[in-house]
């Protein structure tokens, strides 16, 4: 008895750090900022940038995340800072319209999860994230309908139009 | 000429000469150079606050280019101004002639001949000035037309200093041109 006590401490201790690393995030807490491409004047595609610091109760550093934006998954990269991540989405600006993106972030075994959700073809909307952060795109501008240098030609053009017709006047 | 005589105009001639001349006098001169120096100028705020480029780089090129725009421009004032003076002083007589008139009814010492001076004077004053007001109103106009629809759209895509030397020279040059034209 007292053998196979000592066998299960043992064992315990072992896959103690096995357990510890494969734990999750307890409460995670989220300092997050975001970031859209404003306008389509000098960029070519539109830019999502989430970036956020976790913070766990377990105080767990460094595990590796993934996020699902609207059925995209990215891994969320680690930046030099602790336990600071960002993730971005370049795509075409139509391909990225204005409105609220659902950040959902998952740790390794949420990931596993969606994926294996998604191998199957099942919703995986039931899939809980660890959290989920809200990124709010206000739209591209296109830059003025009309542009300033027309404008100014136009009224150039429409001085002179009537300073010829006086001028002709004179003339007739 | 043998006779001195000849040579010798009368008032009403020269009144009528200078009505044909396509001289300018000082004060209209200075009207003309003046104002041809401000709308030479401008293109150089156009150039330096939305082409960008450099005002004190580019000076040389500035003042090369205002000076020949300027001297272009005072150009086109003159013979615009002849062509329509001619025309505006036709235009004009009749009103002038009775205004003077009306004038003058009360004075019976004046002969005829005066009075007629005196409309031949005020005729030409009064198409004198209006010429020069409208030649300057006209060039203006039509140079900046040249100028926005050449550094903004024809000269579009070349280099600040290649694009100010085009846009003012045809500008300006073009006005030169076009005021040469004596098609009514």
């Amino acid at each position: 008895m007292a053998a196979t006590g000592k066998v299960l401490v043992i064992l315990g201790l072992c896959l103690l750090p096995i357990l510890t690393s494969a734990d999750t995030c307890l409460a995670p807490q989220i300092k997050s900022q975001t970031y859209s491409t404003p306008e389509a004047i000098v960029s070519t595609e539109t830019v999502l940038i989430a970036e956020f610091t976790l913070t766990c109760k377990n105080s767990l550093k460094n595990i590796n995340l993934y996020a699902d934006v609207g059925g995209r998954l990215i891994p969320a990269t680690k930046t030099s800072e602790v336990n600071k991540y960002q993730i971005s989405i370049t795509d075409d600006h139509k391909k990225l319209p204005a409105g609220r993106y659902d950040v959902r972030v998952f740790d390794e075994e949420g990931f596993a999860l969606l994926r294996k959700a998604q191998r199957s073809g099942e919703s995986t909307d039931s899939i809980k994230p660890l959290f989920v952060l809200n990124l709010n795109h206000s739209g591209i501008w296109n830059g003025p309908i009309v542009q300033t240098e027309f404008v100014a030609a136009l009224a150039a053009i429409l001085i002179w139009w009537l300073a010829y017709t006086a001028r002709s006047k004179l003339l007739a | 000429m043998a006779g001195g005589k000849q040579n010798k105009l009368s008032r009403e001639e020269e009144l009528l000469l200078q009505d044909f001349s396509r001289n300018v006098s000082t004060k209209s001169s200075a009207l003309f150079y003046g104002n041809a120096l401000i709308v030479s100028a401008i293109p150089m705020w156009l150039f330096w606050r939305i082409h960008q480029m450099d005002l004190y780089q580019s000076a040389i090129v500035f003042i090369i280019g205002t000076f020949i725009s300027t001297y272009l421009v005072a150009y086109a004032y003159r013979n615009v101004k002849f062509i329509l003076k001619h025309k505006i002083a036709l235009k004009r007589e009749d009103a002038v002639a009775k205004e003077i008139m009306k004038k003058l009814a009360d004075d019976k010492k004046m002969t005829k001949k005066e009075k007629d001076e005196r409309v031949l004077w005020k005729k030409n004053e009064v198409a004198d000035y209006e010429a020069t007001t409208f030649s300057i109103f006209y060039n203006n106009a039509l140079y900046l037309v040249l100028l926005i629809v050449a550094s903004f759209f024809l000269l579009k895509n070349f280099n600040p200093v290649v694009n100010y030397s085009f846009s003012v020279g045809s500008a300006a040059g073009l006005l030169a041109l076009f005021s040469t034209s004596s098609k009514v």
